[in-house]
């Protein structure tokens, strides 16, 4: 099947196709980039922004050490969160719930830490692990309650994961307004600042590169999980062929349940990252939206867990930048989220691409000779 | 004590059609475009360029212009999701999100004081400068209903409210009729419900996705516009508070039709209405987080109310809803 | 105790094949005969169909065929299936485009773009499976897009119109009821409700009996023939004798995408028609064996009763055995519970009640691992959608089932080496092209993703090869080569001791491969005949109406 506009020698020719090479996915990603890049240009300059120096900070953003440490460190939770989409993503299942699931595992993290700095309990040498594995636990069953809805009862996961997150955002403000509240806070909305030791770090490595590695790390498991474990195979048939999983006796609602417990697990470890490395205490506005824009950065990397590092750190720098732009030229903070939504569009428009395959062929008369 | 008690009844319902109308306009139209079988998940965003719109170009002209602008602002970012999922054939859930993403990074970026103030004064330059950098606009009046107004009980809550309410349920009451009524509801449905076999009968299946699609936004735009300037007086980011998705849930609730929507966006209305009244009552005056829960803690037990295969039994979604359609040789 | 379960029909058999029909016009393959009825030459035809070709990639549907219909008569198309019969009819209707020949309605040539274009000519079609919207009701099913409503539908007078068409051919259904709470028949009588509104003269039925009990079959003969004497044409398409003759005025016969005869029905006899369908073919049988040997059967099914998708009783009180090295056929028109008969012994679909034994051991609670793990494969139909996944690559494919066993994995961690190692060997012993093993299913042809699906289930489980083959239409929508290598290995495996259970829709297909084949008709199974015994005719005429 094939559809062809003739354009005056040419034909422009849209025709289905079932892969494309790895350079050619890359390249339609890269164009998609750089057309939203123009896009939003053309949008800040008609709103009176230079779009001269919206890229210059970008750039900047990539090219200055001390910004490119602010960007690592920003990039560590949408990775995070991406990485765990990528999972539910492959299974067909909508978890658009990662940012309440990441303020579920901030909430987890300060809870471990405010157990240790009032009543002492939770010896400080286990306390990263306490909270490693209380925030991947409480993030996933934020995520594992709708996919018990959408398994046992077909309620539909988009619209529940999304109430989850108003909830979440909800719950963690009444927290930090109410009990949670630091008594020497002059009465702001804030924790208590966590102790040096409940925040990651290496004597050797800045946090920005002790973040990255524990990114690659992560995506390293789930590149793994993916292409070598029983389970990652089973999430892969789930969510490909439903059908075909039943006929080759997989049970497709554990699996999904599996799944959903990684994908919101790792959500919470980027909350736990959130509120350890990157503030340092629990505040109302934890994430600008990582769990969102983690949407972005998964399908920006086609669902690759090891894309997605690249894909992650591009939109943490958009957020560093973000910030620089809001000081520097009294941008509002969210033009960074305008272009960012003009990637995820035409990355969609580069999905369209990539399945039909357009290109430009000379017509050619009936014998064949152009 | 008996007044007392009935003006509490009356005002309690007058909340509940005020805040009800958001989630009334927002479904009527998402009601059409999911009848096309068309799932419009950027509703969300919609509603949020809705709502800068209005703010826009009411301060701009009047309260006419910013109502136009919501409306054809809204059915321009619903042509683009249409342009993706019909005829690009795009997942519709994703291409959704992203119109959401874009909507509420777009209307917050406009809306910020500093870029809405030059946008105004390059439209109109007679506005004055601190008026356009004010975080408010002009509310719409309250049009009350001669006679009707002064019927017990419901003659305050339903007809003592601004034009934008009366319109929602006429535009409610006509929608039902298009769809149940009329030709084109039938092919609207039908498209809905299996675009091969309307499609063979010679309905134009992407004219329809299209159009519904279209005014589906534009009633969005409009329920955008409506919170402004109807509903909560001044300007916040994040205005819609995921009222859109809330009316997705909303539309499953009426089972697809525009009347049942009428009497389930007032009740979520009334939850909504319900959260400014908890204070008043002296509850949770400390805790306003866990009130302002309770749409979406609503919404949840909505939608797990309506897995129940006794109820699900009943309502049946359109068949086609989000699945895109190719005409196959 | 299962000797009674193969009661033939036998008396029905001796009353047709005893004493041999007597055929005094011997057709030779292709060869048309012709015979122009007098009467009907005064009339303007209504349809005429010239010299049509349509080829789809490997055959020719339609090979020049001439077609026509008068104005108030009843045409039975006539043939097998395969013979061409609906391509010709959904050309007629605008579905396909002829890639020859020419179309003249009532006299003037016309192009049939689309269905659209074709209703507006006057022509419609009651399709095989209908074409209906569950959730609406009659009416507005029936008035879909039709120009003879305004903008405001008026239900009422609608309701008062069809009302008044219902009773006239004696129907019983509402204008207001959903369609989804209306019978088979009531469906139908709303498709045709749906093209009497449009003004259709030319009315197509596709094989209209497949889905009806014989009363409500009675019912659309009767109406039929009312249209017929209001002056419409009238086409039945059909591959049932009896209908061919007891409804129409004339029949044209079909077979390989030819027109083998056109007669009056008056003029004809039932063995004429029968040999102009079937043509004088050898059928060849494939050497029997093992069949009679009463050895513990692989499986028995003991009253089986199975609930269809939409809980119908899709399978009723089924019961047969299976022998070790045997091919049991089920024969029948689809739709009558086959599929949902294999589902259930594969385990995939719940049971109501019955028993599946497997090797004498009841099975009827395993999952369907269990049953993979004991030794059953299962080709579904579909096998490009529903036996592989096309977005992984045809190694992830061909361990789909066996990757929970070791070798191919240990508890956690699948062993890509061996499964690549099992991919390459399957892959050159089934002869599949394909790129490479990691290339995606979905870039492989039909016929290759049918060998896969073989190679993969052939191969049984890693402890040993299937005892127990379910083959549901293995070789539907392959080329002739590649349904010939499905062929050869279901018996090759035979051969080698399996039991088979083949569900097929081509009877010719079943008579060469089974060892004995049973039919199956409105969920139960009519009649079980030993491969060498049975004949086309017989099993033809109990697959059309059950009980002879």
């Amino acid at each position: 099947m094939s559809i062809k506009i003739k354009l005056y020698k040419y034909y422009l020719v849209i025709e289905k196709r079932y892969e494309a090479s790895i350079f050619y996915n890359v390249l339609i990603t890269l164009i998609a980039v750089a057309a939203s890049f123009i896009i939003a240009g053309l949008i800040f300059e008609i709103l009176g922004f230079s779009s001269i120096q919206i890229y210059g900070m970008i750039v900047n953003t990539f090219t200055s050490l001390g910004l490119m440490h602010e960007t690592l460190l920003r990039s560590t939770p949408l990775i995070l969160a991406a990485l765990g989409l990528s999972i539910a993503f492959r299974m067909n299942f909508w978890n658009i719930g990662a940012e309440g699931q990441l303020y579920m595992g901030a909430f987890a993290t300060t809870g471990v830490v405010l157990l240790h700095v009032y009543y002492g309990l939770i010896h400080p040498e286990f306390l990263l692990l306490v909270m490693l594995i209380v925030s991947f636990i409480v993030g996933s069953a934020w995520c594992l309650f709708p996919a018990f809805l959408k398994t046992k009862l077909g309620a539909n996961e988009i619209i529940t994961t999304l109430m989850m997150n108003y909830i979440a955002i909800l719950f963690v403000n009444y927290l930090i307004y109410g009990p949670w509240r630091d008594p020497q806070g002059y009465g702001f909305p804030l924790s208590v600042n966590f102790p040096a030791y409940a925040r990651p770090s290496l004597p050797f490595m800045s946090r920005g590169m002790l973040m990255l590695l524990w990114s690659l790390i992560t995506a390293s498991l789930v590149f793994f999980m993916f292409r070598y474990t029983l389970p990652g195979f089973e999430i892969r048939i789930v969510g490909r062929n439903p059908e075909a999983a039943k006929y080759a006796g997989l049970n497709v609602s554990s699996t999904i349940m599996l799944g959903s417990f990684l994908s919101g697990g790792l959500s919470g470890i980027a909350g736990m990252i959130t509120v350890t490395t990157l503030i340092g205490r629990l505040t109302p506005d934890v994430s600008p939206g990582y769990g969102y824009m983690a949407i972005i950065v998964a399908y920006l990397a086609g669902l690759n867990p090891l894309l997605i590092i690249p894909a992650g750190i591009l939109f943490g720098g958009l957020l560093t930048a973000g910030d620089a732009m809001q000081y520097a030229l009294s941008m509002p903070k969210t033009g960074a989220q305008v272009l960012q939504a003009l990637i995820f569009l035409f990355t969609l428009l580069g999905e369209f691409v990539r399945r039909y395959g357009i290109s430009i062929v000379r017509s050619v008369d009936s014998n064949g000779r152009s | 004590m008996v007044v007392a008690e009935a003006s509490t009844i009356e005002a309690a319902i007058t909340g509940a059609v005020a805040a009800g109308t958001i989630y009334l306009l927002a479904a009527t139209g998402e009601v059409l475009t999911e009848r096309s079988g068309i799932l419009n998940l950027g509703l969300e965003g919609i509603m949020m360029m809705g709502a800068s719109a209005s703010f826009i170009f009411t301060l701009c002209f009047n309260h006419l212009a910013g109502i136009v602008a919501s409306m054809i602002i809204g059915a321009l970012m619903a042509l683009l999701l249409a342009f993706f999922s019909v005829t690009l054939r795009l997942n519709q859930v994703v291409t959704g999100l992203a119109l959401t993403m874009f909507g509420t990074g777009l209307s917050g970026f406009i809306c910020a004081p500093e870029v809405r103030s030059s946008i105004v004064r390059t439209i109109n330059p007679a506005v004055p400068e601190e008026v356009a950098l004010l975080n408010q606009a002009p509310r719409l009046l309250e049009v009350p209903i001669p006679i009707l107004k002064d019927l017990p009980i419901v003659g305050r809550a339903f007809f003592t409210h601004n034009l934008i309410v009366y319109a929602s349920i006429i535009f409610a009451v006509s929608m039902w009729v298009l769809l149940f009524k009329t030709k084109w509801g039938l092919s609207i449905r039908s498209v809905g419900e299996n675009p091969a076999m309307a499609d063979a009968l010679g309905v134009n299946v992407y004219r329809i996705r299209y159009l519904s699609t279209m005014i589906g936004g534009a009633l969005g735009g409009l329920a955008g516009a409506y919170i402004f300037l109807g509903y909560q007086p001044f300007w916040v980011e994040q205005i819609t508070r995921g009222r859109g998705f809330i009316a997705l849930a909303l539309v499953i609730l009426a089972a697809w039709s525009p009347l049942r929507a009428i009497l389930v966006a007032y009740l979520f209305g009334g939850v909504e209405a319900f959260q400014y009244r908890v204070p008043l009552l002296g509850l949770g005056a400390q805790t306003p987080q866990f009130v302002l829960m309770l749409p979406y803690a609503v919404t949840i037990l909505t939608l797990i109310f309506l897995s129940f295969s006794k109820v699900k039994r009943r309502i049946s979604a359109p068949a086609a809803l989000g699945t895109p359609y190719t005409r196959e040789e | 105790m299962s000797k009674n379960l193969f009661i033939l029909k036998l008396h029905h058999h001796v009353k047709f094949h005893g004493p041999k029909p007597k055929i005094n016009v011997i057709l030779k393959y292709g060869e048309r005969q012709v015979q122009d009825v007098e009467d009907n030459k005064k009339k303007e035809t209504l349809v005429e169909m010239i010299g049509i070709v349509k080829r789809f990639p490997g055959v020719i549907a339609n090979d020049n065929v001439d077609f026509t219909l008068m104005p108030g008569e009843v045409h039975a198309l006539l043939g097998e299936n395969g013979a061409g019969k609906t391509t010709l009819m959904n050309i007629l209707y605008g579905l396909y485009r002829p890639d020859a020949g020419m179309i003249k309605i009532e006299g003037k040539t016309v192009s049939i773009s689309s269905p659209s274009r074709a209703i507006k000519l006057g022509i419609g079609m009651v399709h095989q499976n209908f074409r209906l919207i569950p959730t609406h009701t009659v009416a507005e099913n029936v008035i879909l897009n039709s120009p003879n409503t305004g903008f405001f539908i008026n239900w009422q007078k609608i309701y008062d119109e069809l009302k008044k068409q219902i009773s006239k051919y004696g129907w019983r259904i509402n204008p207001e009821a959903r369609v989804w709470q209306l019978s088979a028949g009531e469906k139908q009588q709303v498709e045709i409700l749906k093209l009497l509104y449009r003004g259709s003269r030319i009315l197509i039925f596709d094989e209209p009996t497949s889905v009806l009990t014989p009363q409500e079959s009675r019912m659309l003969f009767t109406t039929m023939r009312k249209m017929a004497e209001e002056g419409k044409g009238v086409v039945l398409i059909t591959h049932k004798l009896e209908e061919a003759l007891s409804v129409s005025d004339r029949v044209t016969v079909m077979r390989k995408g030819k027109v083998v005869l056109v007669k009056s029905t008056s003029m004809t006899t039932r063995e004429e028609l029968a040999l102009a369908m079937i043509g004088r073919q050898e059928i060849t049988q494939l050497p029997s064996q093992g069949s009679s040997k009463p050895s513990v059967p692989i499986l028995s099914i003991r009253n089986l009763v199975v609930e269809g998708d939409k809980e119908e009783i899709a399978v009723n009180d089924a019961s047969f055995d299976i022998y070790k090295g045997e091919i049991l056929g089920i024969a029948g028109v689809s739709g009558n519970g086959q599929v949902e008969l294999a589902e259930a012994i594969a385990r995939i679909r719940k049971i109501k009640s019955g028993k599946i034994l497997l090797e004498g051991r009841d099975v009827s609670s395993y999952s369907p691992r269990q049953m993979y793990e004991n030794g059953v494969a299962y080709i579904p139909a579909e096998g490009a959608r529903t036996g592989v996944v096309s977005d992984l690559t045809v190694m992830e494919n061909m361990i789909l089932k066996c990757y929970r066993y070791p070798p191919y994995s240990d508890k956690l961690l699948i062993k890509w080496r061996e499964a690549a190692k099992l991919a390459n060997m399957l892959v050159e012993k089934y002869q599949i092209v394909a790129p490479s093993i990691n290339a995606k299913v979905k870039t492989l042809s039909g016929g290759n993703v049918q060998r896969l699906v073989l190679a993969r289930e052939l191969l049984g489980n890693p402890l040993t090869s299937p005892r127990l083959i379910i083959a549901v239409y293995p070789t539907s929508g392959l080329d002739i080569g590649a349904a010939e290598y499905v062929r050869t290995n279901l018996i090759e495996m035979r051969n080698e001791g399996a039991g088979i259970l083949l569900i097929s829709e081509d009877l010719d297909e079943l008579l060469r491969m089974s060892n004995r084949i049973a039919v199956m008709y409105g969920g139960r199974i009519v009649g079980v005949f030993e491969g060498s015994q049975a004949s086309k005719e017989v099993i033809g005429m109990l697959m059309a109406r059950g009980a002879g």
